[in-house]
């Protein structure tokens, strides 16, 4: 870091630059929410779905974000790994209606905790129990309940009921995830 | 006519009729004239249904319905117009379909029947191509690649070529109640899923076990697929009204772990054989050819063999050279031994008298021998009267002359006081005298 980017630091003209993971399932509006966080002039109208992964940058108060929006389809799941050692915060999106699928959600969840690279690092994980809007959409509470999410001790984390089409309950899980990596700064 | 009719039908009759011949005489004149405004016709019941390719191999391209019959017919509609388009007959009654190809290239109908054969349709043909028995009926058949898999009422899985020849066969613990196939395209595993009477559902990637599923309740049906946005599901029903669904892991591997009983693994290594030479084919067509011929000429031979030896015999028994005796009076067994490794050896001689009790007496030994080469102290003795049973060991000295390392025979008889012809002979091969050489 040169003298001059110090400088900007110190005088909170330059924000700090945090890594995200996003990750969740397919169809479970990761791309979405990604979308809705950057300012309204960047965002695009159609969202397909990833293929492969994009990057996405957006800004909050204190925290310029570098997300890794990884595709969530079954054959790209296997990517996700190869971007754990740079992560450090992981955003974990889950569509709350689809029940059935709420166990792969777990798998995956399980072999994201479970991988070396994220097991013994202390990274936040924000979780979006998405898709609220539907009608028989399961409560975070629920949610929270069916990933066993208590189980997790060694990591803070996080739920929030979120819909991201509308935009709603994101601010709040992403001004979470700021205070988080602020305290793992200090 | 009526009742010839009753007692063998030759002709399919339609249900009316065969009520008709079941009807009292009495009751058939109402009987005809309630239904006589209706035309008779004959109906059969839909057995199994499948769909074929019409033109094109696209998943969705569009498809024409088979049907099998109860009357052992098969039907392939016209997508459109619903009309027959091709109907072929079968011995008896299809069960199970499988259909590969399309209608207007070329195709192939596999029909697992009622009586145990699976029959192999193809294209062009109106009638079974192959077959195949089976042992006992089919309770299931599913495609794998182009080997077929049918599941057997004898608690047996079985793979078929597309022609017929079978591949393997699998014992199952109980007994089937419904197969499917599991066909997992990203992953690229094909498998066979058996579902059994004893709640458990194989899973078969050729015939290795990979994986059982323990279901709560006996399964009856299973379908893998793609459900809603997830590629491996398998959705299976079971005996009590459930209804299970399972997700293949994404990290999913398939072991073949070789639990099934059966025979080992080697069994199926193919071994490298030559192959066959000019000569062997030549000489399995001429076998072919002229089998007959060489049959007579071995028979022929064998007889003139059979003839010679027994000829032989015959004049061995005649002239008393055999080294047993088997003339009623005396009966007399002799076998020689000789020791030593010359120029001085020892000879015995084992004689015994195998009649029940009867000894023999007044009995004689000569030796015969080439006298340049071999010299003995006793050239001729009387024996000892030989008492049934007993064996008498007698023993001479034979010394060699020649040092030059020749052999030869020396003959032994047995002669009895009075008779000109001996009872018995014996020929012994001297060994070579290898004593001078040593020395």
């Amino acid at each position: 870091m040169g003298l001059f980017d110090k400088l900007a630091g110190w005088l909170g003209l330059k924000k700090k630059e945090v890594h995200v993971l996003c990750l969740g399932l397919d169809n479970s509006g990761k791309t979405t929410i990604i979308n809705r966080l950057k300012p309204s002039n960047a965002q695009v109208q159609d969202i397909v779905p990833t293929i492969g992964f994009s990057i996405e940058n957006f800004k909050t108060s204190g925290l310029s974000f570098t997300v890794f929006d990884m595709s969530g389809q079954g054959r790209y799941r296997n990517l996700w790994e190869h971007y754990f050692k740079e992560g450090q915060a992981i955003i974990f999106v889950i569509d709350s209606s689809d029940k059935l699928r709420m166990v792969v959600a777990k798998e995956e969840l399980d072999t994201l905790l479970n991988h070396p690279d994220i097991k013994h690092k202390r990274i936040p994980i924000l979780f979006f129990a998405n898709k609220m809007d539907i009608r028989d959409a399961l409560s975070s509470v629920k949610v929270s309940q069916l990933l066993c999410l208590e189980n997790i001790k060694d990591k803070a984390w996080y739920i929030c009921a979120s819909d991201a089409v509308k935009g709603e309950g994101l601010q709040e899980g992403v001004d979470w995830l700021q205070d988080q990596i602020k305290a793992m700064k200090t | 006519m009526l009742e010839s009719l009753r007692d063998k039908s030759e002709v399919a009759l339609s249900v009316k009729s065969l009520r008709y011949l079941l009807l009292d005489p009495n009751e058939m004149e109402g009987y005809v004239s309630l239904y006589k405004m209706q035309p008779i016709k004959r109906q059969t019941i839909i057995t199994c249904m499948a769909t074929l390719k019409k033109n094109m191999a696209d998943e969705d391209a569009v498809c024409c319905l088979v049907i099998g019959t109860e009357s052992g017919d098969m039907y392939i509609l016209d997508p459109e117009a619903f009309t027959v388009q091709a109907k072929m007959a079968l011995p008896s009654v299809p069960v199970y379909l499988d259909v590969t190809g399309q209608y207007d290239v070329e195709f192939r109908i596999t029909v697992a029947c009622r009586n145990g054969n699976i029959y192999i349709l193809r294209r062009e043909s109106r009638r079974p191509r192959y077959c195949v028995e089976l042992g006992s009926q089919p309770v299931g058949l599913v495609r794998v690649n182009k080997n077929m898999v049918v599941g057997c009422a004898q608690d047996t899985l079985h793979c078929y070529t597309q022609k017929g020849k079978k591949l393997w066969t699998v014992f199952l613990p109980a007994a089937i109640t419904t197969m499917a196939g599991m066909d997992h395209a990203a992953k690229g595993f094909q498998a066979v899923m058996v579902a059994m009477a004893n709640s458990q559902v194989h899973v078969y990637r050729d015939k290795h076990l990979v994986n059982i599923i323990l279901a709560q309740d006996v399964v009856t049906s299973l379908c893998f697929g793609r459900y809603g946005r997830e590629d491996g599901t398998l959705i299976m029903t079971t005996k009590g009204g459930g209804l299970l669904i399972k997700i293949l892991k994404r990290t999913a591997v398939f072991e073949e772990k070789d639990m099934s009983p059966g025979p080992p693994l080697a069994q199926s290594i193919r071994l490298n054989i030559p192959k066959k030479t000019k000569l062997y084919v030549d000489q399995t067509l001429r076998e072919r050819e002229s089998a007959v011929a060489m049959h007579r000429t071995f028979q022929t031979d064998l007889y003139r063999l059979r003839l010679m030896a027994t000829r032989a015999y015959a004049r061995v028994l005649e002239a008393n050279l055999a080294p047993f005796s088997s003339s009623l009076s005396e009966p007399l067994k002799m076998n020689a031994v000789v020791q030593g490794i010359g120029p001085c050896f020892k000879l015995t001689l084992n004689l015994q008298n195998t009649s029940a009790n009867q000894p023999s007496i007044n009995l004689l030994i000569s030796f015969m021998y080439d006298e340049n080469l071999y010299s003995m102290e006793r050239g001729f003795f009387k024996l000892p009267m030989l008492v049934p049973g007993l064996n008498y060991p007698i023993q001479t000295v034979v010394d060699c002359r020649s040092d030059k390392g020749v052999a030869d025979t020396i003959k032994v008889f047995v002669l009895q006081v009075g008779r000109s012809s001996p009872l018995l002979t014996a020929h012994i091969n001297m060994p070579v005298s290898e004593g001078l050489v040593v020395a």
